[in-house]
Formats: C-alpha cells, structure tokens, sequence
C-alpha cells in the first residue's frame, strides 16, 4: 500500500497553468516613398526546441496591407485570424477594402479590448496609405501604436534596430556638404537592408533562421522598375489596378 | 537587480588589414542615475597590447591595478613585452582563479602580436567574468549593449578593412549601438593600433 505524503497534505499547494509562451522569430517592415516591404522569418520555437521551420508570421490582410505577427504564436494566428474577419464584415459593409490608417486603429481596438488578459504579440503593420504613401505603423500587445518609416520587433529586435537607425534613418552619420539625407530609400537598397539584417540576426540569435518571407506593398501604378525577374518573387494581388502585392521568398541558414 | 549592469558601459573590438581597434563608450551610471561621462574603462597594456574592462566599475579599478602588476612582473623576468596572446591567458588565468567568487568584468582585449618573420599579425580576443577566452577572427564585444553591439556589428563589418574605413566601422557600430542601450552613451572613446602608430579619437555622440 502506498503511504500518503502526509507532508505535501500538511499545508496547501498552489497549481497554476501558464497560458502564454514565447516562440521565437523576429519581424521587421520599412517603408518607401510609394511602397513598404514587410518581412519575418519562419522558424517556430519553444525553448531551445524548434518546433516547425515554415511557420508564416507575415500575412496578407488586403492588396495593401499586410501584418506581420511575433511573440506567442497561437495568440498571434487567432489574432489574425479575427482582424482578417473584421476585415471581411467590413468588405460586405461598405463593398471596399479598408484603408490601412483604420486597419491600425481598428487593431489598436481589438488589442486593448483584451487589456487586462492580452494577446502575447507585437504587430507590424505595413502597407500603402489612402495617399499613396508607404507606410508602417508599429504596436505594442495592449494596442499602443504609432506610424514609423521602419520598425523590428520580436526575438532579435535588440540587434536588427540599432542597424535600421545606422541604415535607415543614417543615425550617427554626416551628410556630405551640400547634401542630406535621403528621407525613403529605393526598394532595392530597402530589400537588401531587410536580407542583411535577417543573415546578421540569424547569424547570432539562436531563435531566428530556416526561411525568410519578405512581403512587397506597390502603391497604385508603380511598377517594380526592372525587379520583376529578382529570384523567388510571386504576385499575390487580387483586385486590378489597385495597388500591388509581392511576396519573395528565401532561406536562411537552418543551425 | 544584476552586478554586470549596476554602472553599464560596452566595449568591442574589430580585425582590420595589419590593425586593431578597440572601443568603448564612457559612461558610469549606478542603475539609471549617470554619474560621469568621462569613465575610462580601456587601458594600454604594452605599446601593442589594450583592455578593455566592461562590467563593475569598483572592479575596473581593481583588475586594472592587478594586470598591471602582473604585466609589469612578467615584463622584468622575461626582460620583454608580453605578447596580446600570452596576455589573454593571463587574464584568463586571472580571472579564473576568482571562479566562485568572480571579478563582475568582461574584458577585452585587442593588439597586434609579433610574426617570426618581423611582421605584425592582428590579435582580439574576449572572455567572461570567469576568464573563458574567446579568440575570434572578426570582432568580439562586451558590455550593457552586447546584443545591439552582435546586431550592427554584424551587419557593417567586412574582412580587411583599412586603418580608416576600421575606424568609421567601429565608430558606426558602437555610437549606434549604445544609442540603444540606456546603460552605455554618454561619449565615446576609439582606439585604432597599427605597426606604426595608435590613433585614439574621442567620438561626439547623442548625450542622453
């Protein structure tokens, strides 16, 4: 016969479920002139586990908004899940797509809604404004939000930042005489600032590698000037001669 | 509440073509408050041979007050100047003789070592607070803003970089790094070693 641990029945033990993990990945958008590029990597883990190498962070919402999810994956898919259906509704409403500046308030919404139990995710939203404009607009999980030109989040944030100040923003450097800074860059020198960064984060965080996805917001009748043949490139517009939507696709080492 | 931050600051260091370099920021904070932003935490140890020690600042003072009794009682029994890889495994060895009971310093250490043939072979290298040496090819930093050091670092170093295109890379890669670290600013120091001359440049960077 098993004794009881009269001990452990001695005094009262307290169980308690944790519902939030932490799994990995980082995420990152930058905006041009008339375009915004949204990218993140696709390794899930969980501890020092991977758990699967494509797990997609970075989804479409619109033909000019894309969001791009990182912190707790299952909170982070339910949530887009839900912001896709809003989305939706208001497509039967108003049989138009939302502009992105009220996409970005309508999240703040949805992420304050759930203020005293939050869902575990950073959002970067990217995407063409109503003007043309690129844009990306940055959140915190209780719905704290604001437009930025770049902004990178999630498990590698601490390295790939202070590089997009050096790069984007030309932190800490001097203009030529006569000269200034460029206030958006080219998509080309954007999409290799974003490649760059994610070899570097991969290179030295243990949570970041396996696949890189990279979304391409167009504002209305730009083209892609001479990238249409870049490597890895697939068109994900739906509606015509609306703004156009690209997602290029590469590896990152797997170690 | 963890010893390694309690007064902040960084340190890195860069392979170039025949140069070193080695840089730091100057801040001494305690926690958030900043106390002096004219804090050297880098030392020359020979004419070839500098340490940086990020970490506790009571304990800067102390190690760097120990490896130079150290460096100086080798330098009269071997009647030379010690070499950037022997004094690695005397930090090392220093360090780890303090294994359960630590020095809260991560040091630093870059130099040019002397060839057989005459010539200079660039040298870095880093270890922990219990003396675990690191000798890496490209760059190795320490200090609050290691990871956002990792990040650009990463990013702007490439293999021989000149004497000056070094410099403008570490600069680069630490002003933007301890921009954001709240625990490293305040002012910058770089030092850059080649065979015939050491250039120490004091960086303008964002006071807050």
């Amino acid at each position: 016969m098993i004794m009881p641990d009269m001990d452990s029945l001695a005094h009262p033990q307290e169980r308690r479920f944790n519902p939030y993990t932490e799994n990995g990945g980082t995420i990152l958008a930058i905006a041009g002139a008339d375009f915004s590029v949204i990218a993140g990597d696709t390794r899930q883990s969980e501890g020092y586990s991977i758990q699967t190498r494509y797990a997609p962070k970075v989804f479409r919402l619109t033909d000019r908004a894309v969001l791009a999810v990182n912190g707790f994956a299952a909170d982070g898919n339910m949530f887009v899940k839900k912001v896709k259906q809003r989305l939706e509704w208001y497509h039967h409403a108003h049989a138009k797509d939302m502009p992105l500046r009220a996409i970005a308030r309508l999240i703040q919404t949805m992420l304050y809604a759930r203020r005293f139990f939050p869902y575990y995710v950073y959002n970067i939203l990217g995407g063409i404004e109503e003007d043309g404009t690129g844009a990306v607009y940055s959140f915190d999980p209780v719905g704290s939000y604001e437009r930025e030109a770049c902004r990178a989040a999630g498990a590698a944030q601490s390295l790939v930042q202070p590089f997009l100040d050096n790069q984007i923003y030309f932190k800490n450097q001097e203009a030529a005489q006569g000269t200034s800074h460029p206030s958006h860059l080219p998509l080309e020198t954007v999409l290799s600032i974003v490649i760059d960064s994610f070899t570097s984060a991969t290179e030295r965080h243990i949570e970041v590698g396996d696949g890189l996805e990279i979304f391409i917001a167009l504002s209305k009748g730009r083209t892609l000037q001479g990238m249409e043949s870049i490597r890895g490139l697939q068109e994900l517009t739906v509606t015509e001669d609306g703004e156009r939507l690209f997602v290029m696709r590469r590896d990152l080492k797997k170690d | 509440m963890s010893i390694m931050e309690y007064n902040g600051g960084s340190v890195i260091a860069m392979v170039g073509k025949d140069c070193v370099a080695i840089a730091s920021d100057l801040r001494l904070g305690s926690q958030a408050l900043g106390i002096s932003s004219n804090f050297q935490r880098i030392f020359p140890v020979t004419d070839r041979v500098y340490v940086g020690l990020p970490g506790l600042a009571t304990d800067v003072t102390t190690l760097r007050e120990r490896f130079r009794y150290r460096v100086n009682m080798y330098t009269i029994k071997e009647e030379r100047e010690i070499e950037p890889e022997t004094f690695a495994h005397l930090v090392s060895s220093t360090l780890y003789q303090h294994r359960f009971g630590p020095y809260f310093i991560e040091p630093v250490m870059a130099g040019l070592s002397k060839t057989p043939s005459g010539g200079f072979k660039p040298f870095i290298a880093a270890t922990d607070l219990i003396g675990c040496l690191n000798f890496a090819k490209d760059f190795v930093v320490a200090g609050t803003a290691s990871a956002k050091l990792f990040g650009v670092a990463e990013g702007l170093w490439e293999p021989d970089l000149e004497a000056e295109d070094l410099f403008e890379t570490i600069s680069q890669t630490l002003l933007n790094a301890v921009d954001r670290d709240a625990y490293s600013g305040w002012g910058a120091i770089v030092h850059v070693i080649t065979k015939d001359k050491i250039i120490t440049r004091t960086l303008k960077g964002r006071m807050d």
